[in-house]
């Protein structure tokens, strides 16, 4: 395999009125061109800072050292820094982050499509719709119409992965991108991540909290605490062998369909 | 007697020309110091009932009684005050807070509003509710955008015990927190519920969750009620097709465990 991205000694520092945090510490890896990498790790661990990081969204205030190199194919070599909306597709963890509340989705689709992909309007706009199948949104003609408030929680998720998929770009960043979708439509959306990479050669840095959708989508998963890689490796061997005691903590902290439930710790009621 | 008793209650939105029912004549009752789930699929109403129930919209039909008298016919001041009782967390912490404003202000403006603490008591209160969700007294000074979204959803939980409510809704409050954390938040609901009798309105699409921490679930399809009852045995042994849909579909951990 071949890095589409190596992380190098990568620390990320939030600055604020004197006071630092320290979001990030000396992470290094590759994220695998067409790989499925997900990063799991507890709240405020840095999976969004590195996120971010990667795409370039960080803050001018915050002080960044290390570095990351970028292969992509079409820079022929040449490591420039990848283009957000063409190259990464970013969904972040609150949609309403991700979408204008004033603007129409069909046209905050169309309008990535027509920004980098170069087709007309009425071009854009059928792409739009095609997306909004794609994503398995009911009703594509009238979401497309729709305003974000007008949409639910899970329905507003999906507009915003149509709009970071709509120029096709070589990396794919979901932050908590399916955890305000029910089941059944996360497993539509996990196939569809799936074919994605499989058919358009994507790339996936997959953020959850989620380790059983992580396990189940990942191909390879790398644990986070407090900003500092913990362990990267293959699936089965992180949820089978964790050499980490802290990833054992996260696996058996997972509340499946058979856990125990909570309640019985203690009558509530009554 | 209930705590909060919803009957028929309908809300429609039309959009693009046509009418979609979100709200389909929705009938339940939450008793004192109980978790109810509404669970369902993206789309089918959860968050249309919530905001109903915390009139944050108004219904086309139905009634909503909490705590014994008729919620949809209160205004003004009767409104504001019995608003202290109930309380929302919600699933998108950016939006419900002004991002610039900092975690101090945001907690403080409950215990000012509703006269429940002194200026001079006030930042002692807010230590005390920060200490209670788990989070470290100097965050107090942080604007809410710099800080993680599991640290946010802390923060809109000590903001909503702040009134001393005796229901709170839930829409998909812990969804986006990883596992560690989410089970922490949901121990301590469930502390809050044993100390202080806390009803829940709990929404969330996760169904090992509401199993964990309802007593009672409704599922809901396209704005109605599909099944209820208890929330083991209706996970357990879903009876309608959604239910089935749903439990077929959950992500499973599969370990083997040395
Ligand atoms: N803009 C900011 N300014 C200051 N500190 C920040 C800022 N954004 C994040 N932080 C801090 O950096 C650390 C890492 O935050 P980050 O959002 O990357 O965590 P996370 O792993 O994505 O957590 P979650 O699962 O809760 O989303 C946290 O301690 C957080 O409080
Ligand atoms: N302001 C609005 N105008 C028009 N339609 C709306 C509006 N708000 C919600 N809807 C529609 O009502 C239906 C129910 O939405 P609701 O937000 O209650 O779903 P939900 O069960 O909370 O879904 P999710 O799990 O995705 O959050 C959806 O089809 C949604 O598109
Ligand atoms: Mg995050
Ligand atoms: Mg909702």
């Amino acid at each position: 395999m071949t890095a589409l991205a190596s992380i190098r000694d990568l620390s990320v520092t939030y600055r604020r009125d004197g006071s630092e945090v320290a979001a990030l510490k000396n992470i290094t890896f590759d994220v695998q061109a067409g790989e499925r990498l997900a990063i799991i790790g507890e709240s405020g661990s840095g999976k969004s800072t590195l996120a971010l990081a990667i795409a370039g969204l960080l803050p001018a205030s915050v002080r960044i050292e290390g570095h990351i190199d970028w292969f992509l194919p079409s820079t022929s070599g040449a490591k420039a820094p990848p283009l957000l909306g063409r190259d990464i597709g970013f969904v972040f963890q609150d949609p309403s982050a991700s979408l204008d509340p004033v603007i129409t989705v069909g046209k905050q689709i169309a309008e990535v499509a027509h920004t980098h992909l170069g087709l007309t309007w009425s071009q854009s706009f059928a792409k739009a719709k095609q997306l909004l199948e794609r994503v398995r949104l009911p009703d594509p003609d009238s979401a497309l119409r729709a305003y974000p408030h007008q949409l639910s929680g899970g329905q507003k998720q999906r507009v915003a992965i149509a709009a970071a998929i709509a120029a096709g770009p070589r990396l794919l960043i979901a932050d908590e991108a399916t955890s305000a979708l029910d089941t059944i439509v996360q497993a539509e959306i996990v196939a569809l991540i799936r074919r994605l990479v499989a058919e358009d050669g994507m790339t996936l840095l997959f953020i959850s909290h989620d380790i059983a959708l992580a396990a189940k989508l990942a191909e390879r998963i790398a644990v986070f605490r407090h900003g500092q890689l913990v362990e990267l490796g293959a699936t089965a061997r992180i949820i089978n062998a964790p050499t980490q005691t802290y990833t054992r903590t996260l696996l058996d902290a997972h509340i499946g369909l058979d856990a125990e439930p909570l309640l019985n710790r203690g009558g509530t009621r009554g | 007697m209930s705590l909060l008793t919803v009957s028929g209650l309908t809300k429609r939105y039309s959009r693009g020309g046509k009418t979609l029912t979100a709200a389909d004549d929705v009938s339940f009752h939450v008793e004192p110091g109980e978790t109810l789930a509404l669970a369902g699929p993206s789309g089918s109403g959860k968050s249309t009932i919530a905001r109903l129930v915390l009139r944050l919209i108004e219904p086309d039909g139905g009634r909503i009684e909490f705590e014994g008298g008729d919620f949809l016919a209160l205004g003004g001041s009767a409104l504001r005050a019995r608003r202290a009782r109930l309380q929302m967390v919600f699933q998108d912490p950016l939006a419900a807070f002004n991002p610039r404003a900092t975690v101090a202000r945001v907690l403080d403006d409950p215990l000012r509003i509703h006269g429940i603490a002194s200026r001079a008591e006030r930042p002692r209160r807010i230590a005390a509710l920060l200490e209670r969700v788990g989070l470290a007294a100097d965050l107090a000074p942080r604007a809410i955008h710099e800080i993680s979204g599991g640290q946010r959803q802390r923060v809109a939980i000590a903001r909503a015990i702040a009134t001393k409510p005796s229901l709170i809704v839930l829409d998909e409050a812990v969804s986006a927190l990883d596992v560690s954390v989410r089970g922490q938040i949901l121990d301590l609901l469930l502390d809050l519920q044993r100390e202080q009798r806390i009803a829940y309105l709990f929404i969330s699409h996760d169904l090992g969750v509401v199993r964990a921490i309802a007593h009672r679930v409704i599922l809901l399809d396209a704005g109605r009620i599909a099944e209820s009852g208890d929330a083991r045995a209706v996970i357990d042994t879903p009876r309608s097709a959604i239910g089935k849909a749903l439990v077929a579909a959950a992500p499973r951990l599969n370990r083997n465990r040395p």
